[in-house]
């Protein structure tokens, strides 16, 4: 489902992301850990296209979505073609990013109906669907300021499967949530992963990766430096990097 | 004494604030739609819309709107076959001049929006102009309000020096009249009807305000 060759990325001098190789299959939970700067944000951000790689190639579904050789654009993808992509990307931020001018219905069915184009009475059944499963259907009229950081990221999730995604991304879904907010949103992705969902969650949640991934990557300094089964990293991490960071916040 | 002279001449005086407004509400309707072209060129990625956008601010911005009224009405008619009477001259100046004000407040507005709204725009699959079509610039209205009702009121006052190039709007209404009476007194009901035009349109900036702060 992703694959990304020898991808760097760097902001003007800085190096952010050095030589990462990387695949995700489908219905794979794939959680991204390491210390803050080490660009897991990044590696989310570059496969939608937030950011544009400065070497290596993205490639999303199949399709070759960047490319760039020797930092030149070797591949001429129209603005279309990578909104096409990046629908196909759900993506749900550290800070929510809710429309705040919406309503909690008109948030999730704005992409559907503006972009997909589908039509309202169906965008409008399966927004009431999806309220549901994240158990959110007394809020549909409510704007997102009157919700609890919790209730806004689960909005934010229900947003994102409105477009039918057939990958998520999470980019620290729960940092920016008091602590007893984080269980309710856990709990919407755990229920996404078992429904199959193929996810990419960067998270400092160590439960979580630990309970619902299949693969986890630890990220230091722009690079993967280990790439493994949960129980594996936890208990038998074979990198002395790994193994300083986890001893640190477990 | 005055007080007769002034309810006599109140239907011309009334007809010029008439005219006040009307120059005002049309010159930010155009100025608006100006405004926001300047402000999406100020804040295009494309070199050259932006230069251009840049150069007409500091051309607009750095004469003086006499100037520029003048310029439309005598000026232009000199070296170009174009010709303006007063009325279309007045329209034109005063969009011109408060659509290079306007750009700027509206170009502030947009890019004071969280960066995460277009990113989670994009996430979601839309375009840049779709983006800031439904996402961005609705969000950017409440901030636009107060600096645009500010020059509103600026645009209202200003309007006064369409007088120059014969438009009988209110301040030249008042002065024709005092000339022809030798009795200033007429510039009394001039500054109170000023006073309650621009009390009426702070009001109305207020409650639109409100308005558009519900969701915030």
């Amino acid at each position: 489902m992703i694959k990304l060759e020898n991808v760097y990325k760097s902001f003007g001098k800085l190096e952010v992301l050095k030589n990462i190789n990387l695949e995700v299959t489908k219905g794979e939970v794939v959680c991204i850990i390491g210390p803050s700067g080490s660009g897991k944000s990044t590696l989310l951000r570059c496969l939608n296209h937030l950011e544009r790689i400065t070497e290596g190639r993205t490639i999303i579904d199949g399709e070759l979505i960047d490319e760039k050789v020797k930092g030149k654009d070797s591949l001429k993808i129209s603005p279309k073609k990578v909104a096409l992509v990046c629908a196909e990307l759900g993506m749900v931020f550290q800070r929510f990013n809710l429309f705040p001018h919406l309503t909690v219905l008109e948030n999730i069915i704005e992409a559907p109906l503006t972009v997909k184009k589908i039509a309202r009475e169906i965008v409008m059944e399966e927004a009431t669907l999806l309220l549901k499963k994240v158990g959110l259907e007394d809020k549909k009229d409510e704007y997102p300021s009157r919700l609890s950081g919790g209730q806004q990221q689960r909005v934010a999730i229900a947003r994102a499967l409105a477009m039918n995604p057939k990958i998520m991304l999470f980019d620290e879904p729960t940092s920016a949530l008091d602590p007893e907010l984080v269980g309710e949103v856990l709990e919407v992705m755990k229920q996404l992963a078992r429904d199959g969902m193929t996810m990419l969650v960067v998270t400092h949640e160590m439960g979580f990766a630990r309970e619902v991934a299949n693969r986890i990557i630890f990220m230091d300094q722009g690079q993967i430096i280990e790439d493994s089964s949960p129980e594996e990293i936890f208990s038998n991490p074979r990198q002395e990097r790994t193994k300083s960071f986890l001893q640190k916040i477990l | 004494m005055g007080l007769q002279k002034i309810i006599t001449a109140m239907p011309a005086l009334l007809q010029g604030a008439g005219l006040t407004i009307l120059l005002t509400l049309v010159s930010i309707f155009f100025g608006l739609i100006l405004g926001l072209l300047l402000a999406l060129g100020r804040l295009s990625k494309n070199a050259f819309f932006d230069r251009l956008s840049q150069f007409y601010i500091w051309l607009f911005r750095g004469t003086p709107l006499l100037l520029q009224i003048f310029f439309i009405y005598y000026a232009l008619p000199t070296f170009t076959p174009i010709t303006f009477d007063a009325l279309p001259t007045a329209f034109i100046a005063l969009s011109l001049n408060s659509g290079a004000y306007l750009a700027e407040i509206i170009r502030a507005a947009i890019q004071s929006i969280d960066k995460g709204q277009m990113e989670a725009a994009k996430a979601l699959g839309m375009r840049y102009t779709q983006a800031m079509r439904r996402i961005v610039i609705p969000q950017s209205y409440r901030r636009l309000i107060p600096p645009t009702g500010n020059e509103f009121i600026a645009l209202l006052k200003d309007s006064s020096l369409v007088s120059v190039i014969a438009m009988t709007e209110l301040m030249r209404t008042t002065s024709l009249l005092s000339n022809s009476s030798g009795n200033a007194v007429y510039y009394i009901p001039c500054a109170l009807l000023y006073l309650a035009m621009t009390t009426i349109f702070t009001f109305v900036f207020s409650k639109l305000e409100k308005k558009y702060s519900i969701s915030e």
